[in-house]
């Protein structure tokens, strides 16, 4: 009678489950130690879903993935293979860049991606830029061919603040004429997170050269910051967690294009900070100013 | 209570870095894997700490002045007196002391001393070095022996260079104007994966001062050639390799200054013009050890050869064996026995007086017939020197900074030495930071230096700074400094061979001139003991930086006597001594408009009479740069000194430039106008020009 019961519990039980618990497939190039960190992390964000993760090379084709998956890319291999698939799960990419989307994906915005974008954004960054250095007006930026369409929303969000953005090309980044242009026009050098400028082979020069003209660099991301940037913003996995929690609990249909994360930190150099006579960085408030300048946008 | 192991210092590091949590797994963070590039070694203090006065003259102020040498950038800092011993030889001193040499005063290019190793000075327009390669000057205002070595007496100029990798492209730049002015410059620089270099050869060329107090042509012009190589190499992430050479060749014109010491002779010489070679060359050897410790070995090999051989003419008589040996008996007597050789045999020792009849006989007996001889006054000085300085920063408020070096200087003359002279010199020195919290600190340390022919010393310098923002500070600085007397003043030998006598002098083609003059071996260090009380700030909202300083400087000891053949010898007989202020403000009023104004008052005292004429009791400058708009800018400058070496200066630059595109090219066209608004000499009364204002014109094309 007991097992009986329990086999009615079950079956009454078993539609319900299905529906309230999702499978979600994590997938990237390879399972390295921060990857099987995010899936435990993951798994214990959300504990009612089928968290699993298996590597591009081994994904079956999209068409077979169990309809009613939601998979998670963690990196642009595993984008390209979603973007080769005809047919597949809703999908939300992380840890790809405006600049790398807009290297694989053109304008294309497929509807069944959502991709949360990892630089921080430019808006933010210029209020963190404004926040810690309130005199300075001229922000200089370079960019590439290939970042050179994030300078009209730069400068939208610039005007807003009453700041002048002093774009430079910097085509060939072994040719530092163009670097010391704009560290000779601005106040401080915003980052934008293009790998063909900021990469470990400029970063060398392009700090030691910023510092030497006492011009701060903020971004493009942590990494920067901890070389001899001033100040970034970032979203952690902690930050990331929390947004993909969210997302999850909704219906797919409703998962916004592009996204970038509301929650975030502040990195900062105190070193550096110090070198320039600027007060020590306080991230929980730089935080707190930057998120408000933003709410009352 | 043991609570486990302490974490490790990367920890906690990158702990304070990110302001919480250690991320350094975090798989949304840690996308790019860079090493620290701007680590606690490499970082230095912020104007406000800094412990001591410094200026600093940056690119845009370099370019806006016009100058065409550096002492003349160098009015540009208060309390720097310049002034002109004749228009080829600048001489820039701090506060004061001797006109023509910058004897107590180091000068660094790249972390090489100019300084000559023999002749005590720095001659400022033979350094090879084209001010179009200048990145920007640091002046340290005060003694700073413990970092620069010993020279580092009264203040420091580092110039420093732009680096290969600020260097790509090519650059060409000619300057002409009135008093001759006709200047070029071309670079080139280039690049490669892991490495950058930039070849500069320039030439410079004026007439100098236009006359001398009598009203005559005054040959002081000059003319020079240089060209400069210099090379960074990334080893690998942690090492680098930087190495640079210079060379000049140039001539400089002297008038013909020797007067007769006897009566009846007419005839003279043309000139007594110097072909003037320079080299240098350095390697540095930069090492990261890790983020908290750095160190670097520099060697660097320096070369001056001046050549001057001039034609000069006395009366045979001052060739005789008998007179040299009354000068070395006493130069006294003999001098005025030479002075008046047909007067009565002044009244002296039986041996003088013996001597005087042979000479007042051999004046008689041909003596007093005019002959003409080459003078050869050149000399070949080299320096090797070698650095090793360890950064390491014990912890986050503390730091270590010391090192070893070792010099070898020679000198080759054979009228100054007649031969060669050598010295050795070694220091140790070393110097700690340390921020007790955010508003004090404290640095401190000592430099022990021991040469050769001048003895050891030790000089100690304190500072403490109190931050009242982390922009604005008060800073209290003691310090001692040392400069040794160098192998001129101190080991000088100095005698004239004359060659090619004609007619010969008693018998003789080769000749010893009569006077003679050595060194008295025995000098001590000058001693300077420098008491500061200082502000520094930036104002950020409005974009102001402010400096005031009060000081206290007294100089002992000091080697005053000028290095003339005929007077006394040297001695540590002198005091001087500096009392006054300054202020230094540099405000950049809005992206357009830059005003700076320096001002200096200096009380000064010294022993000797040679030591008070190059002390202005005011001086400064007042500069206003302005970028109009469309590539136009221009920048007027006004410097002043109510009295240099007695004379007043004043005058007004403007320099207005246009920077025109073209294609991937930036051509800029610039006129600059000096106009004088005194009639004084400058600095010196032979220095005069026939008109108040000089007019040149630049292009520059960079593409």
């Amino acid at each position: 009678m007991r097992l009986l019961h329990a086999c009615l519990v079950l079956m009454l039980a078993w539609p319900l489950s299905a529906l309230a618990a999702a499978d979600i497939l994590v997938t990237a190039a390879q399972g390295n130690a921060g990857v099987r960190d995010f899936v435990t992390a993951l798994r214990a964000q959300r504990p009612t879903d089928h968290v699993r993760f298996t590597a591009v090379s081994e994904l079956p084709a999209g068409h077979r993935l169990k309809p009613g998956t939601r998979l998670i890319l963690l990196d642009l291999a595993a984008l390209d293979w979603r973007l080769k698939q005809a047919e597949g799960p809703p999908t939300l990419a992380l840890r790809v860049s405006r600049v790398q989307a807009s290297r694989h994906l053109g304008d294309r915005r497929p509807s069944y991606l959502s991709l949360l974008w990892s630089d921080p954004p430019p808006a933010r960054q210029l209020r963190l830029a404004h926040y810690l250095l309130p005199q300075a007006r001229r922000i200089g930026v370079l960019y590439t061919e290939n970042s050179r369409f994030l300078l009209d929303e730069l400068r939208q969000a610039a005007k807003a603040l009453r700041l002048e953005i002093i774009a430079q090309a910097w085509p060939d980044p072994r040719d530092n004429r163009p670097l010391q242009a704009v560290l000779k026009n601005s106040d401080v050098l915003l980052g934008l997170d293009d790998p063909l400028l900021y990469n470990a082979t400029t970063a060398k020069h392009l700090l030691l050269s910023s510092y030497a003209r006492q011009v701060p660099l903020i971004g493009p991301n942590a990494g920067f910051v901890r070389a001899g940037g001033l100040a970034s913003t970032l979203s952690d996995q902690h930050d990331w967690l929390a947004v993909l929690d969210r997302l999850l609990d909704q219906p797919p249909a409703a998962w916004p294009r592009t996204l970038y994360p509301e929650r975030f930190r502040v990195a900062g150099n105190q070193q550096v900070a110090r070198a320039l006579g600027i007060e020590a960085i306080d991230p929980v408030a730089a935080q707190q100013a930057v998120a408000a300048g933003e709410k009352h946008r | 209570m043991h609570l486990g192991p302490p974490p490790s210092r990367p920890l906690v590091l990158l702990t304070a870095l990110l302001g919480g949590p250690a991320v350094a797994d975090d798989l949304f963070v840690d996308s790019q894997a860079l090493p620290q590039i701007l680590t606690a070694t490499r970082l230095r203090q912020s104007p406000a700490a800094v412990p001591g006065s410094m200026s600093v003259l940056d690119s845009e102020l370099i370019r806006a002045s016009g100058a065409r040498n550096v002492p003349e950038l160098l009015r540009l800092v208060p309390g720097m007196m310049v002034g002109y011993g004749a228009g080829n030889q600048p001489a820039a001193n701090y506060h004061g002391s001797s006109v023509n040499d910058a004897r107590r005063m180091q000068v660094l290019v790249d972390g090489r001393s100019v300084y000559r190793a023999g002749l005590a000075t720095v001659d400022w327009g033979d350094i090879p070095l084209a001010l179009e390669d200048i990145e920007r000057i640091e002046v340290f205002r005060g003694p700073n022996t413990v970092s620069y070595g010993a020279n580092a007496l009264m203040a420091v100029v580092n110039i420093l260079t732009r680096s290969p990798a600020d260097s790509h492209g090519t650059r060409l730049k000619v300057i002409r104007g009135q008093r001759g002015i006709d200047d070029w410059y071309a670079s080139q620089g280039l690049g490669w994966e892991g490495g950058d270099l930039r070849l500069s050869l320039s030439g410079q060329q004026d007439d100098g001062f236009d006359h001398n107090a009598q009203g005559q042509h005054y040959r002081d012009g000059r003319r020079l050639t240089r060209l400069s190589l210099s090379a960074s190499h990334a080893l690998n992430a942690e090492q680098s390799l930087d190495w640079q050479f210079s060379a000049k060749e140039g001539s400089e014109q002297r008038p013909y200054a020797y007067t007769p010491v006897f009566p009846g002779v007419s005839g003279a010489g043309a000139n007594a013009d110097v072909n003037a070679k320079d080299y240098a060359a350095s390697v540095r050897w930069n090492i990261d050890l890790d983020p908290w410790h750095s160190l670097y070995l520099q060697g660097s090999a320096l070369h001056w050869d001046r050549q001057q051989v001039w034609r000069a003419c006395d009366a045979a008589i001052a060739f005789s064996p008998q007179l040299a040996q009354l000068w070395r008996l006493n130069p006294g007597y003999t001098e005025r026995l030479a002075r008046n050789i047909d007067a009565p045999i002044p009244p002296g020792s039986d041996q003088e007086q013996a001597l005087a009849r042979e000479v007042r006989q051999q004046w008689h007996n041909g003596g007093a017939n005019p002959v003409c001889g080459d003078i050869d006054q050149s000399t070949r000085e080299s320096r090797l020197d070698l650095e090793l300085q360890d950064t390491l920063s014990l912890s986050d408020s503390l730091r270590l900074v010391s090192g070893v070096a070792y010099r070898y200087d020679r000198a080759d003359s054979q009228t100054y030495y007649d031969g060669s002279l050598d010295d050795t010199t070694w220091r140790l020195f070393g110097q700690l930071e340390w921020r007790a919290d955010e508003h004090w600190i404290v640095q401190g340390g000592a430099m022990f230096e021991d040469t050769r022919l001048a003895g050891s010393s030790l000089a100690p310098r304190l500072a403490v700074n109190y931050l009242i923002t982390p922009r604005h500070g008060l800073r209290a600085v003691y310090s001692e400094a040392v400069r040794s007397p160098d192998m001129f003043e101190n080991n000088v030998n100095w005698s004239y061979r004359v060659d090619n006598l004609r007619p010969a002098a008693f018998g003789q083609r080769h000749a010893e001139y009569f006077v003679t003059t050595r060194g008295p071996g025995d000098l001590d260090q000058e001693r300077m003991r420098s008491q500061e009380l200082g502000y520094n700030g930036f104002f950020s909202e409005i974009g102001l930086s402010l400096d005031i300083k009060l000081f206290h400087d007294q100089l002992t000891g000091m080697v005053s006597e000028p290095l003339r053949n005929n007077r006394p010898i040297a001695s540590n007989a002198n005091k001087a001594r500096f009392t006054g202020s300054e202020a230094q403000l540099d405000w950049q009023l809005r992206s357009a408009d830059r005003l700076r104004l320096t001002y200096a008052y200096v009380d000064a005292w010294a022993s000797n009479p040679d030591d008070r004429h190059l002390s202005a009791r005011n001086s400064g400058s007042a500069g206003w740069l302005r970028d109009w708009g469309r590539g136009w800018s221009s920048a007027v400058f006004y410097y002043g000194d109510d009295a240099l070496n007695q004379y007043r200066f004043e005058r007004v630059d403007l320099r207005v430039a246009r920077r025109i595109p073209i294609r991937n090219a930036s051509l800029e066209l610039a006129g600059m106008l000096q106009q004088r608004l005194d009639d004084e000499p400058t600095s010196n009364w032979q220095n005069r020009y026939d008109s108040r204002q000089v007019l040149y014109l630049s292009a520059e094309l960079e593409f």
